[in-house]
């Protein structure tokens, strides 16, 4: 699992990078923030030989109600989830559940409006991925993941 | 000297959480609204290959296919081949053989064009060739699954939604077809726990399902969904044994011949 110190160091390396991440043209402009700072973050992730999938997950979060997306992993891989938010959301949280819903032992990053969850599945199988809103109004979020 | 502040100062705004803080079990309620998106919810062919290569020391050259898949007039099985050469065009990045990524990368063009979803492709197909004349592994498996979300997205914008789960089950098809394979040449619980997919035939199940009654009942989808089916209770086990596995194989294949015609190897 990519350390965190790295994390955060190649954070800011992607920073200007990302800033050129191509826009679905069906996108609203808040909506390409979201993923556009997503991919800021799992840009990072990359120069650790993590790979960043072409698909996300956009929509719209607000407080006690998180949303939920399942997926499928394999045993041996190394994930981390990434999801950002744009203002008014101040902080977020990304979370990761086995198939019964327990939640599982993860890795965190956190940086206000933006988080991550580093997961290595010891089981392939199907897992949930929740993102909370803690702080903040309801907002566009856009969530995507890497994996190596 | 950083040139640009604004990532440095969000460093020094970031917060790192201690590992393993948990959370609240989900409630069954939080389970059912969980949301499947193709996008996401269904894993690439290369997320199976890395994780394979982890377990195993695949001869990944020696699963390379060569030739066209069969002609066909049938957008369906069109869409479901061009689906399985997604899945050979990320076992050619594995096999870092540059001349096979090219050369699938040229298949693919050819069964978009027959689908009229080239447009998009064609400028891919040029990045697929550039990448492969420079060895750049990492952005061939990140053009490869672009290249699959663009040919889904035009298809989408042409009302082909249908086609688009297809192209999903090929490569999914494809890429079960050949981890078996590997698995069964070289068996181990730790190699066979990557099969465990059950939640995936279940949804390809459903969404074959969903289609409409006469392009479901277009060969070879019975046949496909007969194979999931047969393939459910082979990759439900944590841990599928040798004979499920070989089973799921020769059931895999089957399919594969039905889509692609009869495999064709160096």
């Amino acid at each position: 699992m990519k350390t965190l110190l790295s994390l955060l160091l190649s954070v800011a390396a992607f920073g200007s990078a990302a800033a050129q991440a191509p826009e679905e043209a069906a996108e609203t402009a808040t909506d390409s923030s979201a993923r556009s700072k997503a991919l800021e973050v799992a840009g990072a992730f990359t120069n650790d030989g993590y790979k960043i999938r072409d698909g996300f997950w956009p929509g719209e979060i607000e407080k006690d109600r998180g949303k939920i997306l399942e997926v499928n992993l394999f045993s041996g891989n190394e994930y981390w989830f990434v999801a950002s938010a744009t203002s008014p959301a101040r902080k977020i949280v990304v979370t990761v559940y086995d198939a019964s819903g327990k939640p599982m032992e993860i890795e965190r990053y956190s940086d206000g409006n933006s988080a991550a969850a580093g997961f290595e599945p010891d089981i392939s199988g199907k897992y949930f991925v929740k993102v909370d809103l803690l702080e903040g109004e309801k907002a566009p979020f856009c969530l995507l993941y890497t994996y190596k | 000297m950083i040139s640009n502040p604004r990532p440095f100062l969000c460093l020094l705004a970031a917060t790192v959480l201690a590992a393993g803080t948990l959370q609240a079990t989900l409630t069954k309620q939080e389970i059912a609204s969980a949301v499947q998106t193709e996008a996401l919810t269904i894993p690439i062919p290369g997320e199976f290959f890395s994780a394979m290569a982890k377990v195993g020391q695949p001869s990944w050259s020696q699963y390379l296919k060569t030739g066209a898949p069969a002609t066909t007039a049938s957008r369906s099985i069109i869409a479901l081949a061009l689906g399985t050469l997604i899945a050979d065009g990320y076992i050619a990045v594995e096999a870092r053989d540059g001349q096979a990524v090219k050369n699938i990368g040229k298949e693919i063009l050819s069964l978009a064009k027959k689908l009229n979803v080239s447009q998009s492709v064609l400028g891919r197909s040029n990045s697929i060739s550039d990448f492969a004349d420079n060895n750049d592994w990492n952005a061939l498996r990140e053009e490869l699954e672009a290249t699959q979300n663009e040919v889904k997205l035009d298809m989408a914008e042409q009302n082909d939604e249908n086609l688009v789960i297809l192209v999903s089950l090929g490569a999914w098809i494809r890429g079960v077809e050949l981890v078996s394979d590997m698995v069964s040449a070289n068996y181990t619980p730790e190699s066979a726990m990557l099969l465990r997919q059950p939640s995936i035939v279940e949804y390809l199940i459903s969404r074959i399902d969903s289609l409409p009654d006469a392009d479901k009942s277009e060969a070879p989808l019975p046949e496909i969904r007969a194979a999931l089916t047969t393939a459910l209770p082979l990759v439900s086990p944590e841990t599928p044994s040798l004979e499920q596995v070989q089973l799921l194989h020769s059931t895999m294949k089957s399919v594969c011949t039905l889509i692609t015609g009869p495999a064709k190897t160096p």
